[in-house]
């Protein structure tokens, strides 16, 4: 009897450390690998143009996927926090694609340039936004 | 000859309404901030959005503020996954935004740098409830460039936010915090 109360505490207090290890250190720590992550492919121009045309249906293919974004670089700024801002320009000049990059990401590049940039897409106000952003 | 005076009445007065409108001096961002803080208990519950859009007319004081709720980060992955999949339901309502106006917009010397209290109406949508807010906070110009800070209260179940940590792990307000150069 003795030994299944023991046997029973030893497997309570490994699934908690277990919970604990996944909530507060696991997932704090955890990095997402957008190098790797499959992603949609599609040119900054076409991806503005599908969310000013019905953006409730490109929320549906878009939001919070990985996309692959080929533009031409139309500004360059940093947000109030610091972390680096790239535009990929679209036909329409009041919105484009911005873009802001992983602090890990360093490559440098400057307007007019055509690029292709990888990250999350997070919807749609001005401009379609991006996080988490690398270039290709 | 009715035409040409009809056609010149039309031209002279969209010249106008041009004038008129490039007279409003609209003050813009794309990477402004706002701040959310929901703890409630030891473990807190906070995130940042730096890609906040807001604009504002010099003249009128008409103000916007819009984010994306995908677009808060949180410390914790797992607590940011929560937040959008439970309590926000962010792929359903991407968007929180707060309409309104600085009322008090004719106080502000623009042309002056310094330190201007302000006080703002409008609506807040949030979850796809909107909610009237009034609040204060304050202008600053700097060379002739604003920045606008604020912070204000909400009641989470106002905006029909439900779930089973509010009250308890989360606050039942959440502070709001705005930071925006504009």
């Amino acid at each position: 009897m003795k030994k299944i109360i023991l046997s029973a505490i030893i497997i309570i207090l490994f699934g908690a450390a277990a919970g604990y290890y996944y909530a507060f250190v696991y997932s704090k720590n955890k990095k997402f690998d957008m190098e790797n992550a499959e992603s949609i492919a599609i040119d900054a121009t076409a991806l503005v143009k599908s969310f000013q045309d019905n953006e409730a249906s490109a929320n549906q293919l878009y939001l919070d996927k990985v996309l692959l974004i080929k533009g031409s670089v139309g500004s360059i700024a940093k947000t109030q926090a610091g972390e680096n801002t790239i535009t990929l320009s679209s036909e329409d000049p009041f919105s484009s694609v911005l873009a802001t990059l992983d602090s890990t990401e360093t490559k440098a590049t400057k307007i007019g340039d055509s690029l292709l940039i990888k990250g999350f897409c997070k919807g749609f106000l001005s401009d379609v936004v991006i996080t988490n952003a690398i270039i290709k | 000859m009715n035409k040409s005076i009809l056609k010149l009445a039309f031209v002279l007065a969209l010249g106008i309404f041009s004038f008129s409108a490039n007279a409003q001096k609209v003050y813009s961002t794309k990477t402004g901030q706002i701040f959310f803080n929901a703890t409630g208990g030891i473990e807190k519950i906070a995130a940042v959005n730096n890609q906040t859009d807001s604009k504002f007319v010099e003249q009128t004081g008409q103000m916007i503020f819009a984010v994306l709720v995908k677009g808060f980060k949180f410390e914790n992955q797992l607590m940011e996954d929560h937040f959008n999949e439970n309590y926000m339901e962010s792929s359903k309502f991407p968007k929180a935004d707060f309409k309104g106006y600085i009322t008090n917009i004719k106080e502000i010397n623009f042309a002056k740098d310094g330190t201007y209290p302000v006080t703002v109406d409008g609506s807040l949508t949030i979850h796809g409830v909107s909610n009237k807010v009034s609040t204060t906070g304050t202008m600053k110009i700097e060379k002739g460039l604003p920045q606008i800070e604020g912070a204000f209260k909400i009641k989470i179940k106002d905006y029909g936010i439900s779930g089973m940590y509010i009250g308890d792990k989360i606050a039942p307000d959440a502070a709001i915090t705005i930071n925006c150069k504009y």
